[in-house]
This record gives C-alpha cells, sequence and structure tokens, in this order.
C-alpha cells in the first residue's frame, strides 16, 4: 500500500506534463506590415523597408530624373533592373526591396521599367509564338522592345563584431550589426554612374543572462 | 601596503569592465516603419505635371516644324533625323526635344546648338547629336557624338550611308595608323580590317594590312595581302603626280620589294 503512492504521484506528474506540452502556448496574429518586429536581430521585413524607403525616396528625388527628362522632350528614362549582390555574411533575400524600388519606378510613372533578362527570355518565347499561332490581327510586333537607358546595379554588405562577457558564472554577449545597402544606376552607353544610392543600419544586440 | 594593494585590484576591475554603448536606439519594437507613398505620389504627380507640359511644347513644335517646309526637309523631320537646311524648329522636331535639352549660343547672324546637359545627350535617329551650327536660321553644320569622335555633317554626301561609311573610314584607319606606330599590330590590324569592309576599294588600306602583317611575322598572309594589293592598282593608269599619287607609287614599290623579300624566304 505504501509503495503505491510514489507510483501515483509519478503518473500524475506525467499526465500533467503530457497536457502542458499538448497545450503549447502557440499564438499566431495578424499585425501590419510596417511593425517594427526584430527578434533574433538579424535582418528582417523592418530593414527591407528601411532600405526600400531610402532607395525610393533618393532616387525619385534626384536631379538625375529631370536631366534626362529635359534632354528627351519630356521622356521619362528607361530603367532595367541588373545585379543586386548580397556580399553579406547572412542569407538576404535582396529582390524583397529591390522590387519595392522597381515597383515605385513603375507606380509613380517618373521611371519605364523594361524586363529583366529573366523575365524577357519568357516574354521573347511568347511573341515567337504568337507569330505562328495568333492570328494576324492581334499578333505582337517584333523589334519593337524599349532599349533600356540606365541599368540598376547594387549590393548589400554587412561589417559584425560581438563579444561575450562572463560574469557572475553568466555569460553577456553583445553584438554589433552593419549593413549598407548601395544602388546606382548606370548609363548603359557610358557606363557613367548617374544617380548613386546608399542607406545604412546599425544595430546593437544584447543578450542578458538570466533576462538581467 | 594594503591600501596599495586593494588600489591596484581596483585599477584592474576597472580596466576589464565590460564596454558599454551608451547610444539611445532610433527605432524600437512595435513602432512603424513607415512606407514610401507619399514620395511616390509627388513623383508621380511632377511627372505627370511634366509630361502634359513636354507634350504640349512638342506638339506646337511639330505643328510649327512641319507647316511650312521643303519635302526633304519634312521627310527628314518625320523620321526625326536633322537635316541641312532645317531651321532651329525643326532641328527641335527632328530630336523630338525642346528648348531645355538645348544651350544656345548666337554669334552674328550664325547659332550654335549644344547639349544644355553633356550627361544627358539629344540624338535623333542617326545617333547622339553633339552640335548643331545655323547660319541664317538655316542648318549649315552638324555633329554626331560616335565611338570614333565627333563626325561633322557639312554637306548632303556626309548624311548618306556612303559618306557615314567614309567618316567612319577615315577615324578608324587614323587609329590603326597610332595603334600600329605604338607597336600594337593586332589591335591596328582589326581597325584596318574594319576598314576594308567599309571601303573595299580603297587599296592602301590592302597595303596597310599587308605592312601590319609583314611586321607580325605572318608572311604567308603578307605575301598574299601584298599580291591583293599590287593586283587591285592599274599600274599603267597611276598617274605620277600630286601627294597621293607619290604616296601610292612609294607603297607600290615597297610592296613589290617586300614581295620579293617573302617569296625567296618561302622557297
Amino acid at each position: 500500500m505504501m509503495k503505491s503512492r510514489p507510483l501515483a504521484s509519478a503518473a500524475t506528474i506525467l499526465v500533467v506534463a503530457i497536457l502542458a506540452a499538448s497545450c503549447s502556448n502557440r499564438n499566431v496574429s495578424r499585425i501590419e506590415p510596417d511593425t517594427v518586429t526584430d527578434l533574433s536581430g538579424q535582418w528582417n521585413d523592418t530593414d527591407s523597408r528601411l532600405v526600400a524607403n531610402a532607395l525610393i525616396e533618393q532616387s525619385l528625388t534626384d536631379p538625375w530624373l529631370s536631366r534626362y527628362s529635359n534632354a528627351n522632350g519630356g521622356d521619362a528614362p528607361t530603367v532595367i533592373v541588373g545585379d543586386f549582390r548580397n556580399r553579406s555574411s547572412e542569407h538576404i533575400p535582396v529582390s524583397t526591396f529591390v522590387n519595392d524600388l522597381e515597383n515605385a519606378y513603375i507606380n509613380s510613372g517618373a521611371v519605364t521599367v523594361v524586363a529583366g533578362d529573366v523575365d524577357r527570355d519568357q516574354i521573347r518565347a511568347e511573341r515567337d509564338d504568337q507569330q505562328d499561332n495568333a492570328r494576324a490581327d492581334t499578333r505582337a510586333q517584333l523589334g519593337q522592345e524599349l532599349g533600356a537607358n540606365y541599368v540598376l546595379q547594387g549590393e548589400l554588405q554587412s561589417i559584425q563584431d560581438e563579444e561575450e562577457t562572463m560574469r557572475f558564472g553568466a555569460t553577456r554577449k553583445e553584438q554589433i550589426v552593419f549593413y549598407q545597402v548601395d544602388a546606382r544606376l548606370v548609363d548603359l552607353e557610358s557606363n557613367a554612374v548617374v544617380w548613386a544610392g546608399q542607406h545604412k543600419i546599425k544595430k546593437y544586440i544584447e543578450r542578458k543572462p538570466f533576462g538581467l | 601596503m594594503n591600501r596599495y594593494l586593494m588600489l591596484g585590484t581596483l585599477l584592474v576591475l576597472a580596466a576589464c569592465v565590460p564596454k558599454k554603448v551608451e547610444e539611445q536606439p532610433i527605432m524600437e519594437n512595435n513602432q512603424r516603419a513607415g512606407d514610401a507613398s507619399a514620395t511616390i505620389a509627388s513623383a508621380s504627380a511632377q511627372a505627370e505635371q511634366n509630361r502634359a507640359n513636354a507634350s504640349a511644347e512638342r506638339g506646337a513644335i511639330q505643328a510649327e516644324a512641319l507647316a511650312d517646309c521643303a519635302p526633304a526637309v519634312c521627310d527628314a523631320v518625320v523620321r526625326g533625323e536633322i537635316a541641312l537646311g532645317m531651321n532651329e524648329v525643326q532641328v527641335l522636331a527632328a530630336t523630338r526635344t525642346t528648348e531645355d535639352a538645348w544651350s544656345v549660343r548666337h554669334s552674328g547672324p550664325s547659332l550654335v546648338m549644344v547639349p544644355e546637359d553633356e550627361r544627358v545627350v539629344p540624338s535623333d535617329v542617326v545617333g547622339n547629336v553633339a552640335m548643331v551650327q545655323l547660319a541664317d536660321n538655316r542648318v549649315s553644320r552638324y555633329g554626331y557624338s560616335e565611338a570614333q569622335g565627333i563626325r561633322l555633317v557639312d554637306e548632303p554626301f556626309d548624311a548618306t550611308t556612303e559618306g557615314r561609311a567614309q567618316a567612319l573610314a577615315e577615324s578608324l584607319t587614323r587609329e590603326g595608323d597610332e595603334m600600329a606606330a605604338r607597336g600594337d599590330l593586332d589591335a591596328a590590324l582589326d581597325r584596318y580590317d574594319r576598314v576594308s569592309v567599309l571601303t573595299p576599294e580603297d587599296p592602301m588600306i590592302d597595303y596597310k594590312i599587308a605592312a601590319v602583317l609583314d611586321k607580325a611575322l605572318r608572311p604567308y598572309e603578307a605575301m598574299i595581302q601584298y599580291q591583293l594589293f599590287l593586283h587591285r592598282l592599274n599600274l599603267e593608269t597611276i598617274e605620277a603626280e600630286g601627294a597621293a599619287a607619290a604616296q601610292l607609287a612609294e607603297a607600290i614599290a615597297l610592296a613589290q620589294q617586300r614581295l620579293v623579300i617573302l617569296e625567296r624566304q618561302a622557297r
């Protein structure tokens, strides 16, 4: 009789543990996309948004647009999006802010954007197919592509610095992460850089032991 | 003694204190990162306004340019090509530009239009326009900015395909000569080859190609080229008059001389 008590206690603890595990406290909620939500300190959506906002602001207010427009009877310059390289140590999808910049160009009407090399091949294949299969009056004409005046290129780089300190047997970790995004518009004829934009982000990440 | 020991320990501890970052954060969790919609809307409104203004101005320019023009000039305006005899408005219409694109300098009865901004040069269907000169409000000369430099058009032949090829051939020959003088024989040969496509009837290019091949120690090709040069010339019709003929006669003598040497070496 005396031996069954510890057994019952163990069984109770096991049941409670199973129940607790099955009722894990997961909470998913939709939040505004522009809310700052820093969890790990790594590159996230807020950084992408900040970079996009800065590049859009710098690019659409720079005199390169009016210079081109004045020399070409009010026409908008034509831009093709080229390589945007991630040279940081993290996996960063650069196309999020590059697409934001591209969308801003298109929606503002201040810049004409032509399809990049990957999209272009698909479109050309479709146009070629139309020459054989589409009704004559609905065929897309050949040789009507817009030539780009400028190519948008850029890169993202990062620098990290970190230090761990032991105090009272606990480890305190501090980290500085610096991101620099550079974008430039290069004249396709002359290779002249007509606009250069830049945005820098510096983060201080501190991990204290025991929440101290 | 103990006091000094304590002071020393304190100093060591002070030196080991972790570095602190005292900067205040500029953005924290749950704040808003904002978006660029205001910038885009402002750029959009500005672009729309500019487009409307430019469209109205270009429409007026086109109408004025085509109102009273000679058939050849009208054709050129419609093609979008500058032509001799155009007036200032017709130049604007041909280049699809407005006055904003040009800097106009007057000098007596003549007027020179140059791009307002060297970084963004106006163009017509032929190329980038470097300058347009008008005398008595008619285009008397204009120039294109091309890979080999500025190409001037000051007579109707210069504006034709043949005229353009001739001008290009002249500048490529000049480049080839410079490269040959510098000792860059491959580059010189490349320029001369391009010239021989543009002006296939020019015997002096055959001679230059032969000479470069000879210098590059390619005797068989040089021999063929020397023979081609001599074959092309109708020796009996050459009149030994003038500097050009003298130069050609000298080239013939040199070619014959080199041919004899190369053929002897080949044996």
